[in-house]
C-alpha cells in the first residue's frame, strides 16, 4: 500500500477488517509480524515503530475519540510529552511552550487560548487542538497524518472546517491517511483509497473519481448489498400507545412531549446540543429528570423520582450510545452479557441457569450474526459492529414495551448496520415501541415512522409521511435559521 | 512520501488472533494453565520432603499448614468481596478482624461477660466496621484505598486501648473447642474455612446475586442500566467482609485463647498475596475463592518448609511480599492475553 505525497488517501473496510489494527502498527501501538516493512519518504524504519522516528519523519495519528485530557489546558494537551526545559532548574519553560502552542493553533487558523481548559472547548475546537496537535512537528510538505475515524465525533459544520484543514495540509505536499465508515465522506474528500476486508488490501491505490458508493461497499463486503430500500409497512391506524411522555424536562430538555404507538419507531433528532441526545437517558431514569412522567402500559411514572430498576421491570429498555462504559462489561462473556438484565427474574441455579442463558445467547448470536459465533468469548475481543449486535440484543430479548435507542449504528460498518436496522424493524414488528435519536439521517429516514426535530431544548418541528434523508438534514439545518416553529 | 505496510503471512497474523477452541491439545493447556499453582505446590512438598524426610513428612506438618489458616481465610474471603465488586482495595479486613479478636476476652476475661454475648458483640462491631466503610466509601464517596487505610489504623489503636496494650488471654477451653474440636485429625476452624470458600464460590457461580457482583465489579454504569442495584450491593460488600472479620475474630480468639492486638496488622499482606495469587488459579485472570483458598494453603506450605529448613523470623515477609509482587504481575500479564 502507497500513500503518495500529496494526496488525501481513504482507508475503508467493515469493522473487523483490520483498519484500527493497521493504524495501531503504524503508531507503534502494536508490534507487526515478521515479514513486513515501511519506509517514510523513501526511509526504512524499523518495526516496532518508536515516538522518536515519528516525530522525526512526521508521522502522527488522531485518534477515534481525539485524546485529550479534559483537565488539563489546550497548551498542556498540544505540547505534552514535547516539553522544552530551562537549562539548569529543568522547569518547562511555559512561555515559550505557549508561544508554539499559539503558533501550532494560528497555522491551522484556529482561535483558541491555548490557556483555557479543554473541557471548556466546543466540539469543534476540541477537533482542532487534536489536529494542531498532530501537526505541529511536522515539516512543510513532508509527513504522513492518519486520522482514524476523528471526524465521528465532529457535528456536521465542524467537519467542513475540518476538511478545509485537511485539504491545507496537503496542499503543501504532506500525506493524509483517513480511516472512515462514512463511505460519502471519504469518497467526497479523498483522492484515492485502500480497501482491507479480513486484514488483506483488496484494492490499492483505487481513484475515487467516479466510483460510486455501491461499487465500494461490493468491494469492501465481497458481495453487493441490497440496501434495505423497502420501507417498513406503516403502523397500522389506531395502534394502541406503547408508551407516552409529558412535560419531559432535565438537561438540556425543555417541556418535550411524545408518544410512541406499539410497532412505530419515532426518531428524535436535531443538531448536538438540542436536547435530543439526552431523551432516551432521561425517559430510561438513567439519568434523573426534573420533571415529566412517562405512561408505559398500564402504569405511570414519575421521571423526577423513578429509578432504572422500575422502568426496566415496566419493560422500558435503553441502549446507550456509550458502548464500553454504559453498554457492555468488557471484561464479561457474551453469554453473561446478553442475559445480564434477566437473572433475577430467571434466576435457576447452576446448570439450569446455564441453560437458559445459553438459549438466550445462542439465539442472539445466530438472529443478529455475530462474529465469531462464540457466547464464551469477552465482549472485548469481538469487533465494534458485532459488540454493538451483542449490546442490542441484550435488550431486544427482554421484549420491551419501549425500546430507546441512542445511535445504535454509530462507528459500525455497512453488513453490522443493516444486521442492525432488521433487528431493530424486528422489533418494533414484535410489539415493541421504539424511540430512536440520532444524527444520522439517512437512518432515521430508512427506519422511522416520523421524526421529532429538537431545537433549544424543545420538539421544534414533527415530520411525517415518506421521509428522505435531505428533508430531514433541512429540517434539522435550515428551518433552525428562519425563526423557531413552534 | 510513500509508505508501505506488511502484507503476505505475518502481517495478516497479527491482524487476526482469534482463539483457537478445541483438540485435545489445548484443552491440556488450559488445564495446565489453571493447576500450574497446585502442581507448583506439589513439587515444592516434593522438594522439601526430600531435603527433610525427618520433619517436613510428617502428618504434623500437615496438620499444621491445613490446621492454622483460619485467620487468613476468612480475612481473604473478605478481602475477596469487595474486590470483587471493584473496590480496591480494602486495606482495613486485618484491624476488623483484630479488633473483633480482641474484643471477645477483653469482654469474656476482663469484664466478666458472658462469652457468648462477646462473641456476638465482636461479630456485630465488624458488621459496624464494615457499614463505615462502605457508607464513606459508596454513599459519600471517599477514596476506597485512604478510606480504609485510616479506618486500619484507628481500628487497631482501638483494639490496643480495650486490651491495655498487651495480650489478652484466659478464654475457657470449652469455648477454645469452637475453633479447635478435632474432625479427622484436622481442628474445625478448618473446615470453617474451607465451608466458606465453597459457599462463596457457589454463591458467585451459580446465584443472581454473585453474578450481579461480578458484573458490578466489571462496570459499575452497565450495571445500573441493568437494574442491578449497584450500591447496595457495593455496600452490602463492605458489611459482608466487616461481618467475614468478625466472624474470623471470634474463631481467632477462641483458637488462641485470647488475642494480642499487636499482631494483627501482621495479617494483611499474607491475605494480600494470596488473593491476588489466587488469581492465577481455577480462573485464571480472574479473583476467585477456591483459587484464593489454594494459593494460601499454597503460600503456607512454602513458608513452613523454609522454616522448617531453619530459616525462620525474616523468611514469611519475604516469601509473602514476592509473592505479592510475583501475582500482581502474574494477574496483569494474564489480563492483557485475554484482551486481544
Amino acid at each position: 500500500m502507497v500513500v503518495e505525497p500529496g494526496e488525501i488517501h481513504g482507508l475503508v473496510g467493515e469493522n473487523g477488517s483490520g483498519k484500527s489494527t493497521l493504524v495501531k502498527i503504524l503508531s507503534g501501538y502494536h508490534t507487526p509480524d515478521h515479514g513486513g516493512w515501511l519506509t517514510v519518504d523513501g526511509e526504512p524504519i524499523a518495526l516496532p515503530v518508536r515516538p522518536a522516528a515519528m516525530r522525526r519523519l512526521g508521522l502522527s495519528v488522531v485518534h477515534q475519540d481525539l485524546g485529550l485530557i479534559d483537565s488539563f489546558s489546550v497548551m498542556e494537551n498540544l505540547r505534552v510529552a514535547l516539553f522544552g526545559v530551562r537549562r539548569f532548574s529543568r522547569a518547562i519553560r511555559w512561555s515559550r511552550e505557549r508561544e508554539l502552542a499559539r503558533s501550532a493553533l494560528a497555522a491551522l487558523g484556529a482561535d483558541i487560548d491555548p490557556d483555557v481548559r479543554v473541557a471548556e472547548l466546543s466540539i469543534a475546537q476540541r477537533a482542532e487542538v487534536a489536529i494542531a496537535r498532530a501537526l505541529q512537528y511536522h515539516e512543510r510538505g513532508r509527513g504522513l497524518v492518519m486520522f482514524d475515524e476523528s471526524t465521528r465525533a465532529l457535528p456536521l459544520t465542524a467537519r467542513q472546517h475540518f476538511h478545509s484543514l485537511v485539504r491545507d495540509f496537503v496542499a503543501l505536499g504532506g500525506s493524509v491517511l483517513l480511516v472512515s465508515h462514512q463511505l460519502e465522506e471519504v469518497l467526497e474528500h479523498t483522492d484515492r483509497l485502500t480497501v482491507l476486508r479480513d486484514g488483506r488490501v483488496v484494492a490499492s491505490g483505487l481513484s475515487t473519481n467516479g466510483l460510486s458508493e455501491h461499487e465500494l461497499i461490493r468491494l469492501m463486503l465481497g458481495r453487493e448489498l441490497k440496501r434495505n430500500s423497502q420501507r417498513r409497512e406503516a403502523t397500522k391506524r389506531g395502534a394502541p400507545p406503547a408508551a407516552e411522555i409529558r412535560g419531559l424536562t432535565g438537561g438540556l430538555v425543555k417541556d418535550v412531549n411524545a408518544s410512541v404507538a406499539i410497532g412505530e419507531i419515532v426518531g428524535v433528532t436535531g443538531l448536538l446540543g438540542s436536547g435530543f441526545e439526552e431523551v432516551p437517558y432521561l425517559i430510561t431514569g438513567a439519568r434523573r429528570a426534573a420533571a415529566g412522567v412517562a405512561r408505559v402500559g398500564e402504569q405511570e411514572f414519575n421521571l423526577r423520582d423513578s429509578s432504572v430498576r422500575e422502568l426496566l421491570a415496566a419493560g422500558v429498555a435503553l441502549v446507550p450510545e456509550r458502548r464500553e462504559r454504559e453498554g457492555l462489561a468488557f471484561s464479561e462473556s457474551v453469554l453473561d452479557n446478553v442475559t445480564l438484565p434477566r437473572l433475577r427474574a430467571r434466576g435457576g441455579i447452576g446448570p439450569r441457569r446455564r441453560s437458559w442463558q445459553r438459549d438466550e445467547a445462542d439465539r442472539v448470536v445466530r438472529e443478529l450474526d455475530i462474529r465469531p459465533p462464540d457466547v464464551h468469548m469477552p465482549v472485548k475481543a469481538l469487533s465494534g459492529g458485532n459488540q454493538q449486535k451483542v449490546l442490542l440484543g441484550k435488550w431486544l430479548y427482554g421484549r420491551p414495551k419501549l425500546l430507546l435507542l441512542h445511535e445504535p449504528t454509530q462507528g459500525v460498518d455497512v453488513g453490522a448496520r443493516e444486521e442492525l436496522e432488521r433487528a431493530i424493524r424486528g422489533a418494533a414488528a414484535n410489539g415493541s415501541g421504539v424511540i430512536l435519536a440520532g444524527m444520522d439521517a439517512s437512518e432515521l429516514a430508512g427506519l422511522c415512522d416520523r421524526v421529532l426535530v429538537m431545537r433549544e431544548g424543545r420538539i421544534a418541528s414533527e415530520l411525517r409521511g415518506a421521509l428522505s434523508p435531505e428533508r430531514i438534514i433541512d429540517a434539522v439545518y435550515l428551518e433552525g435559521r428562519g425563526g423557531r416553529a413552534r | 512520501m510513500s509508505l508501505r505496510v506488511p502484507q503476505g503471512e505475518g502481517g495478516r497474523a497479527s491482524l487476526r488472533r482469534l482463539p483457537t477452541r478445541g483438540g485435545l491439545g489445548s484443552a491440556a493447556a488450559k488445564l495446565s494453565e489453571r493447576y500450574a499453582i497446585v502442581g507448583l505446590w506439589g513439587v515444592m512438598i516434593a522438594v522439601y520432603s526430600v531435603l527433610e524426610p525427618s520433619t517436613f513428612d510428617t502428618s504434623g506438618t500437615f496438620q499444621t499448614i491445613f490446621g492454622s489458616q483460619a485467620a487468613l481465610v476468612f480475612l481473604s474471603m473478605a478481602f475477596l468481596t469487595t474486590v470483587i465488586v471493584g473496590e480496591f482495595v480494602d486495606l482495613s479486613v486485618a484491624s476488623v478482624l483484630g479488633l473483633c479478636a480482641t474484643i471477645v476476652p477483653v469482654l469474656a476475661v476482663l469484664d466478666h461477660v458472658n462469652v457468648a454475648l462477646a462473641s456476638v458483640i465482636a461479630v456485630a462491631v465488624g458488621v459496624c466496621a464494615g457499614a463505615i466503610n462502605g457508607f464513606l466509601v459508596v454513599y459519600v464517596g471517599v477514596n476506597t484505598i485512604v478510606v480504609t487505610l485510616g479506618m486500619s489504623t484507628l481500628l487497631s489503636g482501638i483494639a490496643l486501648a480495650i486490651a491495655h496494650l498487651s495480650a489478652v488471654s484466659g478464654l475457657s477451653a470449652s469455648f477454645g473447642q469452637l475453633a479447635l474440636a478435632n474432625v479427622g485429625g484436622l481442628p474445625i476452624s478448618f473446615f470453617y474455612g474451607l465451608a466458606l470458600a465453597l459457599a462463596f464460590a457457589y454463591l458467585l457461580a451459580f446465584t443472581p446475586l454473585g453474578r450481579h457482583m461480578q458484573f458490578v465489579g466489571a462496570n459499575r454504569e452497565v450495571s445500573r442500566l441493568a437494574g442491578v442495584r449497584v450500591d447496595l450491593i457495593r455496600f452490602g460488600a463492605f458489611v459482608a467482609a466487616g461481618g467475614l472479620c468478625g466472624i474470623g475474630g471470634v474463631v481467632v480468639s477462641a483458637g488462641l485463647g485470647g488475642f494480642d492486638p499487636t499482631t494483627s496488622i501482621t495479617y494483611l499482606l499474607p491475605t494480600v498475596s494470596a488473593v491476588f495469587l489466587g488469581t492465577a488459579v481455577v480462573r485464571p485472570g480472574r479473583f476467585n475463592p477456591l483459587g484464593t483458598l489454594i494459593a494460601l494453603y499454597f503460600l503456607a506450605t512454602g513458608i513452613l518448609g523454609l522454616e522448617e529448613l531453619g530459616l525462620a523470623g525474616w523468611i514469611s515477609d519475604v516469601f509473602y511480599g514476592a509473592a505479592l509482587v510475583v501475582a500482581v504481575t502474574l494477574t496483569t500479564l494474564l489480563r492483557k492475553r485475554a484482551a486481544p
